[in-house]
């Protein structure tokens, strides 16, 4: 098969999908969603069918057009089909299309069931566009238009206030990145005069120092954008507001789109960070794991305490790309896709049933009343605790290794945020489905409809076998360097033991405190009894660290403070000063005003005729 | 009559002939008005799309027509398009026609109204087409004066008078000091011709003493700049269109005052090279008045028009900056966002004069979940936020990038980048959709419920014409810049190439000398690869 059709063909159907359902089928609700989900379904089908006939390594990687030349500006519209991208391409659309799926069910009764269908949509071709970017600028167009996708879906219901001003947010706190972004790309572009990724890897490859002294600040702003869209702190806290969008969006934003972009450009791009630029994203990556897996323990409700869950293990991902394994990175981000996605269709299948009830104080007992969501919940969570053979115990493992080959702070850092996403994630599930219904709401839950439950089930087995099943193909080489691959099924599911066998115990072990902790504290529990036990730290916990009343306090007040000056001088000094500053000028144009206010032709005419004297006279008169 | 003619003859026909319409034949002045308009627009687009098999002058330009007027002065109807100013005609009409549609609603002094009109289309349009200086102005001249009685007679707000006042007085002072540059020009050329084209060459080889150059290129800058509400002469633009009627803000905001810039791009920066390598640095500057001052404006504004008005005089800083930057990139760029922006501000300016229109106020603290009564303005309100603050997808974007790129080549100006990319992405944002948040998002409240949406598709024309015209060069932005590009090329080279035979222009400017020379080798180098 081609490379010149089929790519361009997954890349543009949603697009083409989105354009049809805003132009013609908004009021045919049945039409719309089913473009749409095709669209990505067929793109998922054609993206296998393309893996099948070409492996990962296509012979021709590259293919683009002209999208913006002017001199030194060469600006393609192109694709780069490699292992990377076609891996990321096939995470995109597998689990997007489960969420379009699941997404009819769970929207069936809202009124503008079609323009989320055409949103959801317009988000899927810009999240394809990053992955199979081949240049910065396109990134970066993609970048944008994944930010304004998720502005639309995030103020999905605009009617609510939170929604619309957690919209605002996220777009607003992207861009802050983004200004990084753009920053970095115009170094890079300055030094090496290309935007190509494959022609910058081998200018960079050619002559390592041709970023000169800018080289750890230009990637460092190129990370920027990353820091935006993956939130990583400081640029973390739109995440857990967009949660205001409907579950599906939450789930595609936190699992298979949006946020992964980031790391996902981080692999991409991983060739032009220096050392330097490379430690400091490791201990951002870090803290972001930290802070976010402190500040999950303490919230109570359902989707905030799975935000701050994606944006610990975000963290981890980017903690990976720092400590130059890149490959550990998107073998957590695709793994963490699969069950990050089921958790937030399972929790939303869990507020579905419960009439929009959040709060897991409230919940209680539902394990009975919804079995399979329960069930696939449980797969979901102990997949991202980690626990052996689950997928998410190898691709966290892979990053643990990492960190102990290269740093022994942030080693600790992992395991310790591994015991708290255990500790957390059990205290949900304790809460949440087992023990006694908390709330008369729990009484009339029931089992959501299949076509919401399938998705989950399916994602529930990948879920279990993502860690080894098909990752050899996936990742090839580029996660186990050095000669010792594992063959085989068995030998896959041993090697952590054998490769690094004190992460993977640290691993295991950490799993075992979280989950001891959790049940001593909560498997009985009617009330938190956390905050009673340590109380000032639960309050900045639950309190999210008071991130968002530090910028509250610093870039939002600096900046409305100057606006309110700039715009006291431009009404008083610039406005009366320049114009009324004379009361001669005032009162010999208060005449011409009035002439000019009359509004007849004749004024008019008579204006004209003065302009034209004027220039006659200077011509005239020389 | 050449193409060219009938695109800026048919609107000032059609002026003259409405004359004569009796005063109660509303539906014929409508006819009239949309028909003129409607006719130059697709002309217009016709002379697009013929463009690149047009026969080319020597100098360069197609479809030319002259007829000599005052000879003894070198005065001729010259009228002709290269790449520069062929986009700005093609928007200019769009925009025109888009204006007349959007002028429904007037319904005291109709006919005036539609004649002052026309002659704003017809002028705008010939001042893009002119190649002789002194038609050049005097078109200029025919649509501004229009402008001022519209905002006069028509306009509304409580600070109307004042806008008037404000408007009329910095734009006559503008134009006239523009005048004065021009006509210095010409008397210091020698050559004894107002044609733009036989003044380039004859100063191409006879370059003008650096002391007059230093003389009339501020008195163009800053008579231009004027016109373009350059920082610190802005403060007429954001009053003046929040008065307005619909149909003038959309034409002066979107067309007209890319007049003053193309001035710079046509006249100033090819016949006076050396002053204008002296004086980009300090433009470069004020154009952060521009972005930052007025987008920091932006941001306070309780009024939507008041703030669309800052946020379009934020606008003009990115095609300012696109000219400092002296290089293809930049001019191309620079040309580029004229372009877009001319769209969308009327597309902006279109859309709140319809929401005005159904509200009767655009305070933004008394509107509120309008999108939900007005689905399809309101998209399209979203759209042009969007495309505001510079979203791939619409023709702004390409612009404003290419100006990046552009004015990061030339590394004296990298400073003022990265102020103004905070400008374009993040303080741009902020506006847009607080903007966007206080009109359209939040609950809607009772007192809207008579609000309807343009479901006539006569009301939905000229907001899906400038939309599809955004898309369009957005997504295809070689559409504009392959036909831009060999006439920027050109006035690029003007510049930079007359430098190097001149000494050095004064003491003052010996330091940015190197800096220049710097960058131009650079230029050249990378263009080299």
């Amino acid at each position: 098969m081609h490379l010149q059709t089929l790519p361009w063909i997954i890349l543009f159907l949603p697009l083409l999908a989105a354009v049809v359902i805003t132009l013609f089928t908004q009021r045919d609700r049945k039409t719309s969603a089913t473009l749409s989900i095709s669209a990505i379904v067929i793109g998922f089908v054609l993206t296998v069918i393309f893996i099948k006939a070409n492996s990962f390594n296509p012979e021709v990687k590259e293919v683009s057009l002209n999208w913006l030349d002017i001199g030194p500006l060469q600006a393609e519209f192109g694709l780069r089909l490699d292992a990377l991208s076609l891996m990321m391409l096939l995470v995109v659309t597998g689990v997007g299309s489960a969420i379009h799926i699941y997404s009819w069910g769970y929207m069936h009764e809202d009124r503008c069931f079609s323009r989320f269908f055409a949103s959801l949509s317009l988000f899927t071709f810009s999240m394809l566009g990053i992955v199979m970017a081949n240049n910065f600028l396109q990134m970066f167009i993609s970048w944008e238009l994944v930010g304004v996708s998720s502005y639309l879906l995030i103020g999905f219901w605009y009617e609510k206030a939170s929604a619309a001003d957690a919209a605002k947010k996220a777009f607003i706190t992207n861009r802050l990145g983004d200004f990084g972004f753009m920053l970095g790309i115009l170094i890079v572009w300055a030094a090496l005069g290309s935007l190509n990724f494959g022609k910058l890897e081998a200018g960079l490859a050619d002559n390592p120092a041709a970023l000169g002294s800018l080289a750890t600040l230009g990637g460092l702003l190129v990370f920027c954008g990353a820091m935006g869209k993956s939130a990583q702190f400081p640029l973390h806290v739109w995440l857990p507001d967009a949660m205001e969008g409907p579950t599906p969006v939450s789930a595609l934003i936190h699992a298979a789109t949006m946020v992964a972009a980031g790391v996902y450009m981080l692999s991409r791009t991983f060739f032009i960070y220096t050392p330097e630029a490379l430690q400091v994203i490791a201990w951002i990556g870090g803290c972001t794991a930290l802070l976010a897996a402190l500040v999950a323990v303490q919230q109570n409700d359902i989707k905030r305490i799975l935000a701050y869950s994606t944006l610990s293990q975000l963290g981890y991902m980017v903690m990976a790309v720092g400590l130059a394994a890149p490959e550990a990175g998107m073998f957590h981000l695709t793994t963490h896709a699969f069950f990050k996605a089921l958790l937030f269709l399972g929790a939303g299948s869990v507020i579905h049933a419960m009439h929009h009830e959040q709060d897991i104080w409230r919940m209680g007992g539902l394990c009975k009343k919804m079995p399979v969501t329960y069930w696939t919940f449980m797969v979901g969570t102990m997949a991202l605790a980690g626990v052996w053979p689950l997928s998410g115990f190898f691709s966290k493992d892979a990053i643990l290794a990492a960190a102990w080959h290269h740093s022994m702070p942030l080693f600790i850092i992992g395991v310790g945020v591994a015991a708290l996403t255990t500790f957390y994630m059990f205290r949900l599930v304790f809460v949440a489905f087992l023990g006694g219904e908390r709330s008369h709401e729990v009484g009339h839950a029931h089992e959501s409809p299949w076509v919401m439950t399938w998705p989950l089930r399916i994602l529930a087995v990948f879920s279990i076998v993502g860690g080894v099943i098909g990752v050899e193909a996936l990742f090839g080489g580029m996660l186990h360097p050095g000669g010792e691959h594992p063959h085989g099924l068995a030998a896959q599911l041993v090697y952590p033991f054998k490769h690094a066998p004190v992460a993977a115990l640290s691993g295991l072990a950490a799993f075992g405190i979280g989950l001891f902790a959790a049940w001593t504290l909560y498997a009985r529990a009617k009330e938190d009894p956390l905050p009673a036990r340590i109380g000032t730290l639960s309050r900045w916990m639950r309190d999210r660290f008071y991130f968002d009343e530090l910028y509250e306090a610093t870039v939002i007040k600096v900046h409305d403070a100057t606006a309110a000056v700039v715009d006291w001088f431009d009404r008083w000094l610039i406005g009366f000063a320049a114009v009324r500053g004379s009361a001669g000028a005032t009162s010999l144009f208060g005449n011409v005003l009035r002439f000019i206010q009359s509004g007849s032709l004749q004024a008019y005419a008579f204006l004209l005729v003065l302009g034209v004297a004027v220039i006659l006279f200077f011509v005239l008169g020389r | 009559m050449s193409i060219l003619t009938s695109i800026l003859g048919l609107p000032l026909l059609a002026a003259v002939g409405l004359a004569f319409v009796p005063r109660d034949y509303r539906f014929v002045m409508r006819l009239v008005a949309l028909g003129a308009t409607a006719a130059s627009a697709l002309l217009a687009v016709l002379l697009f799309l013929k463009f690149p098999g047009a026969g080319v002058n020597a100098d360069g330009y197609r479809f030319v027509q002259q007829i000599p007027w005052v000879e003894s002065l070198g005065i001729s109807y010259y009228v002709g398009v290269d790449g520069i100013n062929l986009g700005l005609v093609l928007m200019g009409a769009i925009v025109a026609f888009a204006a007349a549609c959007c002028s429904w609603n007037i319904n005291m002094r109709e006919k005036e109204f539609y004649v002052l009109l026309l002659v704003m289309s017809g002028g705008i349009l010939g001042a893009f087409a002119s190649l002789d200086l002194f038609f050049f102005y005097f078109f200029h001249e025919l649509a501004l004066i229009p402008t001022f009685i519209m905002i006069g007679v028509w306009g509304h707000g409580e600070r109307k008078n004042l806008a008037t006042f404000q408007i009329t007085l910095y734009l006559s002072i503008g134009a006239l000091i523009a005048l004065v540059g021009l006509i210095l020009l010409y008397v210091q050329s020698g050559a004894n011709t107002f044609s733009i084209p036989a003044l380039t060459r004859h100063i191409q080889e006879n370059p003008m003493a650096p002391g007059s150059q230093n003389l009339i290129f501020p008195m163009l800058l800053f008579g231009f700049g004027i016109l373009v509400s350059l920082w610190p002469f802005h403060s007429w633009a954001p009053l003046g269109y929040g008065s307005a009627p619909t149909a003038t803000a959309m034409l002066h905001a979107g067309v007209l005052k890319k007049f003053g810039l193309y001035g710079l791009i046509r006249v100033a920066l090819p016949l006076m090279p050396e002053a204008a390598h002296g004086w980009m640095q300090f433009l470069a500057w004020l154009c952060l008045g521009n972005i930052l001052w007025c987008g920091f404006t932006a941001m306070r504004q309780r009024d939507l028009n008041l703030l669309i008005g800052n946020s379009s005089v934020a606008h003009m800083g990115f095609i300012f900056l696109g000219i400092a930057s002296l290089n293809l990139i930049g001019v191309t760029g620079a040309v580029l966002v004229m372009i877009a922006h001319g769209f969308l501000a009327a597309l902006t300016f279109g859309l709140s004069g319809y929401i005005r229109q159904q509200t009767g106020t655009l305070e933004m603290s008394e509107l509120g979940g309008l999108l939900r009564k007005l689905p399809f303005v309101g998209a399209a309100l979203v759209m042009a936020a969007m495309a505001g603050c510079g979203l791939p997808g619409f023709a702004n974007f390409a612009g404003e990038v290419s100006v990046f790129f552009g004015a990061w080549q030339n590394e004296a100006l990298r400073v003022v980048m990265v102020f103004a990319v905070w400008g374009a992405l993040v303080i741009g944002a902020v506006y847009m959709l607080r903007a966007v948040r206080a009109v359209l998002h939040g609950p809607v409240a009772d007192k809207w419920n008579d609000v309807s949406d343009a479901t006539n598709a006569w009301r939905k024309l000229p907001f899906a014409l400038l939309l599809a015209s955004l898309l369009a060069f957005g997504f295809f932005p070689r559409l504009l810049s392959e036909k831009i590009k060999p006439d920027a090329e050109k006035i690029v080279m003007m510049v930079n190439a007359a430098r190097p035979l001149t000494p050095a222009l004064s003491a003052a400017e010996a330091d940015s000398e190197e800096a220049h020379a710097a960058a131009r080798s650079r230029d050249t180098a990378t263009e080299g690869n």
